[in-house]
């Protein structure tokens, strides 16, 4: 696992200072969507090789959810961002 | 009914060191410490504020947050200072009596914080005045650079006496003392 991340608030810090908290790539279904939509976005998830995108929480820091974008084979880290930037700027 | 305050460190500490080290703990008895959260889109009015202030200690926890020291001020009236400074733009929380303030200095603190710390300490990479928050050992402590060769760190109270052994034992090899400074707080 990557073990150094960038946090946009902090600086450089290890990865035992935050959590995981899963794939930030997941649109979460409208209220009135099917229960396989549900089903998919509360239970399937993929174990994807390369590069992904995950919420990491900086738990020990600033307590923000940052968006995590890295590659699970090089453990090269592409970019962090805050969750709510990342969320304003629709780049999901 | 009398509400005597009591240091969370009183029972561990006692009288302290029997002599005084170069490196050297110390823990200030009274100290007034508030949190201050911004409201949304507020932060740069905020930090107009607190500029305005001029004497108050800040230190950053997170973007729009940060914990707001004074020792001289008591815990009421800092609160309420600055609820009249920060009216409508921020919420302000007396934490006093749930945070504790441990201050280490001398020449060899760099090498005992390096022990627990994961961020670069040099002088040039840390600057006098900076501060975060972060991981020390297992504890997550607000942790600022206070003078040259001074750090300071603050804990929530139930983690404090087991923040004080994590750093004892990292001082040990320098003989790090340690002991409350500052008087007694009021009684009343």
């Amino acid at each position: 696992m990557a073990s150094l991340i960038h946090c946009p608030h902090c600086g450089i810090r290890p990865k035992e200072e935050f959590t995981v908290r899963g794939d930030a790539s997941l649109v979460r279904p409208e209220p009135d969507a099917s229960d396989e939509a549900w089903h998919e976005y509360v239970h399937i998830r993929a174990n994807p090789r390369g590069r992904t995108r995950e919420h990491w929480q900086h738990l020990y820091g600033c307590r923000r959810f940052l968006v995590v974008e890295r590659d699970t084979v090089t453990h090269e880290v592409y970019s962090v961002t805050d969750g709510a930037a990342a969320a304003r700027g629709g780049s999901r | 009914m009398l509400f005597q305050s009591r240091h969370p460190l009183e029972s561990k500490i006692g009288s302290g060191s029997s002599i005084r080290a170069v490196d050297h703990l110390e823990i200030p008895r009274s100290v007034a410490i508030a949190t201050v959260l911004s409201h949304p889109d507020e932060t740069a009015a905020v930090v107009a504020g607190f500029a305005a202030a001029g004497d108050l200690v800040m230190r950053n926890v997170a973007p729009g947050e940060w914990l707001v020291l004074s020792h001289i001020e008591r815990s009421d009236s800092l609160e309420r200072r600055l609820s009249g400074l920060l009216t409508d733009i921020a919420d302000v929380v007396d934490q006093s009596e749930g945070r504790v303030l441990l201050r280490l200095s001398g020449p060899n603190v760099r090498r005992i914080l390096a022990k627990g710390v994961a961020i670069d300490l040099d002088p040039s990479a840390f600057a006098i005045g900076q501060s975060v928050n972060l991981r020390c050992g297992h504890i997550a402590v607000n942790f600022a650079r206070s003078g040259e060769n001074e750090f300071e760190l603050v804990v929530m109270r139930s983690f404090a006496e087991s923040l004080l052994e994590d750093l004892l034992l990292m001082g040990r090899e320098f003989d790090l003392s340690y002991g409350f400074s500052g008087g007694l707080a009021d009684p009343d």
